[in-house]
């Protein structure tokens, strides 16, 4: 017979952060900055200092991400057209540079 | 030079106009440079041109416009290295009279022997043969808006 407290724990469905598995690196950081990981998982409000690293690079990610979309989203904005005359005009004006700046 | 011949093709230099049409989110330039870089055409970007054109906008949404470039596969950011770089920016300032962030950006494309990308080909034409070796630029435009 399976244990109930054993059941109740289980994740109700998959949750990738929980399960994936991590990889072990080695980095340096500021002795400041580590102190303040280590601060925060005395005070109880992060789990380990691998937590904190993977959380700051998580934003990082995310962060990368919007800025990237915003330039896709601006920049679809253009017309084409226009855009492609543009770039054969500075494609031609380059072939006109002397061969050193080419 | 071909970009099909597996040789990197020399490098633009984008000065402060360019930079500041990023940074208020110019469609145009925006995905000029997008294309640039797919097309594997380095583009430099000297720090004191991005400082001029933060300084034109001061809002988080443009800034951001402009870390954007550090995600580019061919963009490089040209930082002053040393002192020896800082002095070489002082020499072009008082050479050529321009300010710094514009000095800087004749600085780089002295050095690295490739033309500046600028929307505003007039401000540089007074300058062009300010150094050794003269400066060359490449406007981007719209033909068709003549």
């Amino acid at each position: 017979m399976p244990c109930p407290n054993l059941l109740s724990s289980r994740p109700s469905k998959y949750d990738p952060g929980m399960s994936e598995r991590k990889t072990r690196v080695t980095v340096t950081i500021d002795p400041r900055l580590a102190a303040y990981a280590e601060q925060l998982v005395e005070s109880g409000k992060a789990e380990s200092v691998s937590a904190v690293i993977n959380g700051a690079l998580s934003e990082r990610v995310e962060r990368d991400r919007r800025i990237r979309r915003r330039w896709k989203e601006l920049a679809a904005q253009a017309d084409p057209a226009k855009v492609e005359r543009m770039l054969a005009h500075v494609e031609a004006q380059r072939a006109q540079l002397p061969p050193t700046h080419r | 030079m071909s970009e099909d011949d597996g040789a990197v093709p020399p490098s633009y230099v984008s000065d402060v106009s360019t930079l500041i049409a990023i940074a208020r989110g110019d469609a145009r330039v925006m995905s000029l440079v997008q294309e640039l870089d797919a097309k594997g055409w380095p583009l430099i970007m000297p720090a004191l041109a991005l400082t001029a054109a933060s300084l034109d906008s001061r809002s988080d949404e443009a800034d951001e416009l402009l870390e954007g470039l550090e995600l580019f596969e061919n963009v490089t950011i040209a930082s002053l290295q040393d002192a020896e770089q800082a002095l070489a920016l002082a020499a072009v300032i008082a050479r050529t009279g321009l300010a710094p962030w514009d000095a800087h950006v004749a600085m780089v494309a002295d050095s690295q022997v490739c033309p500046i990308l600028t929307l505003d080909a007039a401000k540089w034409r007074p300058h062009l043969g300010d150094l050794d070796e003269p400066l060359h630029i490449v406007e981007i435009a719209d033909p068709d808006e003549g």
